[in-house]
């Protein structure tokens, strides 16, 4: 009984951070039409200069906003950059299609290698900034720690946030309206490309705060090959593909739910095979309801 | 129907012919670059199959390290628990990843680019640890790989490097040789019909779903193909022999060579062996830390992705190409 109720505690965590994740693929996604595979490094690049603000100012609160500041900044910075300029030269020819896609993934590794130079491969590591020691109830150790409390209440205070400004405010609208029909938008006196740069730079914020929350989550270790951020691309991205890859209530659906069935495996079954059971369940959501379990509707796909 | 038949029969002569001058020059240089020569086949085979799948049938795939590692591992588990001979553990590598292939294919030929790369990319990632999983393929150390020592009648100062490029570089030409064929047959102009647009080929009587998936099993066992070479050149067959950075090299060197084009594979593969020595010189020259001698083939690599991708989309080759028909039709005025 008590195993139940941690290994869904620990499904709601683990599949919290896969949701900031996925809401960062769906962001970009939606403005630009490409899957950013760039996304866990900029993840990466954002938790590394949380590292280094916590060695400066021994605070992990400061470095969580620093480091979400920062995603952003490189989210944008990587549009501004990277993605106008192969956009406006690159409009035909056999693999026009999967250009940004390869050239996402070259940015993943320039990222990477960069960090790799400057930082080292040693590993750094983040301390959780809060007892990581679960909760006892008469006897028994829950799975839910105040950290993991910290995580699971941070992720519902960015999803709130970002929900009020897609639903609330001007900016919002225009978001949506680039996303949807971004001609007409354009007509309508949305300055798309500034838009579509606030998209990119609301994924990197996402991202970023991914990457601050999974590091103290795990062992803490940070490394520029690390597993930790490839594993969370490759979720995030499985979480997108669930939701329908269009809705961001869906990407967060569709987090919790592969945090779920992993923590399921992963206490019933066998660690190893989290992997390929991740892998299943995306090839089974391909196959049966491609576009996502709560997909829009066909008609309201831009 | 008779020129056909003959530009395919010369074009087996050429093969033959560049077969016997690389034979000849294996002999002629010293052991680091044969070593290199065969590194230079199984990328060869292995861009070439990316190149197949990318750029004759409009399909990415992030993942083609993990059909390589199939490849590798089916044929270090026959060769040792099978004793097979070397070629049989050959076919087996290319027949594995291609069942593989048509598996993964059949999903994949329903999915478009985005999903398509991140399936790919989820099964680069995740494949190595069923490697921990399963006792009989040997967790983190692997499993020797071991392809024997060359026929004796070869005499004894036939080193097993050369073996490895002898070995390595047939396969390559064989593989190049039949990939060229089906290119010019019926199957290459229904891929490149699909490539270049679904919905006209579908209106011209052409299965789109059977054609991709047709792509990606060959595609998937010709990757195979290089996973077994691969293992062999390095004697063992282990996760981090295909990791991620394999797939994005593979990528880069299909890019590079120009995705379109067959015969430009030799630039990508010729890059991706050349890249390590280059970093190391570099950073031998400037006397650098361990990070910059650990980092720098990667980093370089993923730059010149970048910058060819943003540069020149289609490949260097075909590039120039455009240029010169440019100046050319220019002139002509």
């Amino acid at each position: 009984m008590f195993q139940l109720l941690n290994t869904i505690l620990i499904g709601i965590t683990s599949g919290a951070i896969y949701s900031l994740m996925a809401i960062a693929l769906v962001l970009v996604w939606r403005s630009t039409r490409v899957v950013n595979f760039a996304q866990a490094g900029q993840a990466l690049l954002s938790t590394y200069i949380g590292f280094e603000v916590i060695q400066r100012f021994d605070s992990y609160w400061i470095a969580l906003i620093v480091a979400i500041v920062a995603g952003a900044a490189v989210g944008a910075l990587i549009d501004v950059l990277f993605m106008r300029f192969l956009f406006s030269r690159n409009t035909q020819g056999p693999i026009a299609g999967v250009a940004p896609i390869i050239a996402t993934l070259g940015l993943l590794g320039l990222i990477r290698g960069g960090i790799g130079i400057f930082l080292g491969n040693t590993e750094a590591s983040i301390r959780p900034p809060v007892s990581n020691v679960g909760f006892t109830i008469s006897g028994h150790t829950l799975a839910f720690s105040p950290l993991k409390f910290l995580i699971v209440g941070a992720v519902i205070f960015l999803m709130l946030a970002l929900s009020l400004i897609f639903q609330r405010t001007n900016i919002g609208l225009a978001l949506r309206a680039s996303a949807y029909a971004p001609e007409i938008a354009r007509l309508a006196g949305v300055r798309v490309d500034g838009i579509r740069t606030l998209g990119w730079a609301l994924a990197g914020a996402a991202g970023a705060a991914a990457g601050m929350l999974q590091t103290p989550n795990g062992d803490g270790g940070l490394s520029p090959d690390s597993l930790d951020f490839s594993l969370l691309l490759v979720f995030g991205f499985i979480a997108a593909v669930i939701g329908g890859l269009e809705s961001l209530i869906g990407a967060v659906v569709g987090g919790l739910l592969l945090g779920l069935v992993l923590a399921f495996v992963l206490t019933y079954v066998s660690g190893s095979l989290v992997f390929i059971i991740a892998f299943m369940v995306l090839i089974l959501v391909l196959l049966l309801r491609p576009s996502g379990l709560i997909g829009a509707k066909r008609g309201r796909r831009a | 129907m008779h020129r056909f038949q003959h530009s395919n029969f010369s074009r087996l002569l050429f093969f033959v012919l560049l077969g016997g001058l690389l034979f000849l020059a294996g002999n002629r240089v010293d052991e680091l670059r044969v070593y290199q020569g065969a590194t230079l086949a199984m990328y060869v085979v292995a861009i070439s199959s990316l190149i197949l799948l990318t750029g004759y049938s409009g399909q990415v795939s992030l993942g083609h390290g993990a059909l390589m590692a199939i490849g590798g591992y089916s044929a270090a588990l026959t060769r040792n628990y099978l004793s097979l001979p070397i070629w049989l553990c050959f076919v087996i590598a290319i027949l594995t990843a291609a069942i593989a292939g048509a598996v993964l294919g059949t999903a994949a030929a329903r999915l478009s680019g985005p999903y398509l790369a991140g399936t790919t990319l989820a099964l680069a990632v995740g494949l190595p640890s069923i490697a921990n999983q399963f006792g009989f393929l040997g967790g983190e150390q692997g499993l020797l790989f071991d392809v024997g020592m060359p026929p004796a009648s070869f005499g004894s100062d036939f080193s097993p490097y050369k073996w490895y490029f002898w070995i390595a570089a047939s396969s390559a030409l064989i593989a190049i040789w039949w990939l060229q064929n089906i290119l010019r047959s019926r199957f290459g102009r229904i891929w490149r019909a699909v490539r270049d647009n679904e919905v006209a080929a579908q209106l011209a009587g052409i299965h789109v779903g059977k054609a991709k998936t047709l792509a990606f099993t060959v595609s998937s066992g010709l990757a195979g193909l290089a996973g077994a070479l691969l293992a062999m050149t390095i004697a063992t067959v282990s996760p981090s022999a295909f990791p991620l950075t394999l797939s994005f090299a593979l990528l880069t060197g299909a890019v590079l060579s120009g995705v379109t084009t067959l015969p430009g594979v030799m630039i990508g593969a010729v890059t991706l062996v050349a890249t390590p020595e280059i970093a190391d010189s570099i950073s031998r020259r400037f006397a650098s830390s361990e990070n910059v001698t650990m980092n720098l083939p990667g980093l370089l690599v993923s730059t010149l992705l970048v910058l060819v991708v943003l540069l020149v989309p289609n490949g260097p080759v075909e590039q120039w190409r455009s240029v010169r028909a440019r100046k050319s039709a220019h002139a002509a005025h």
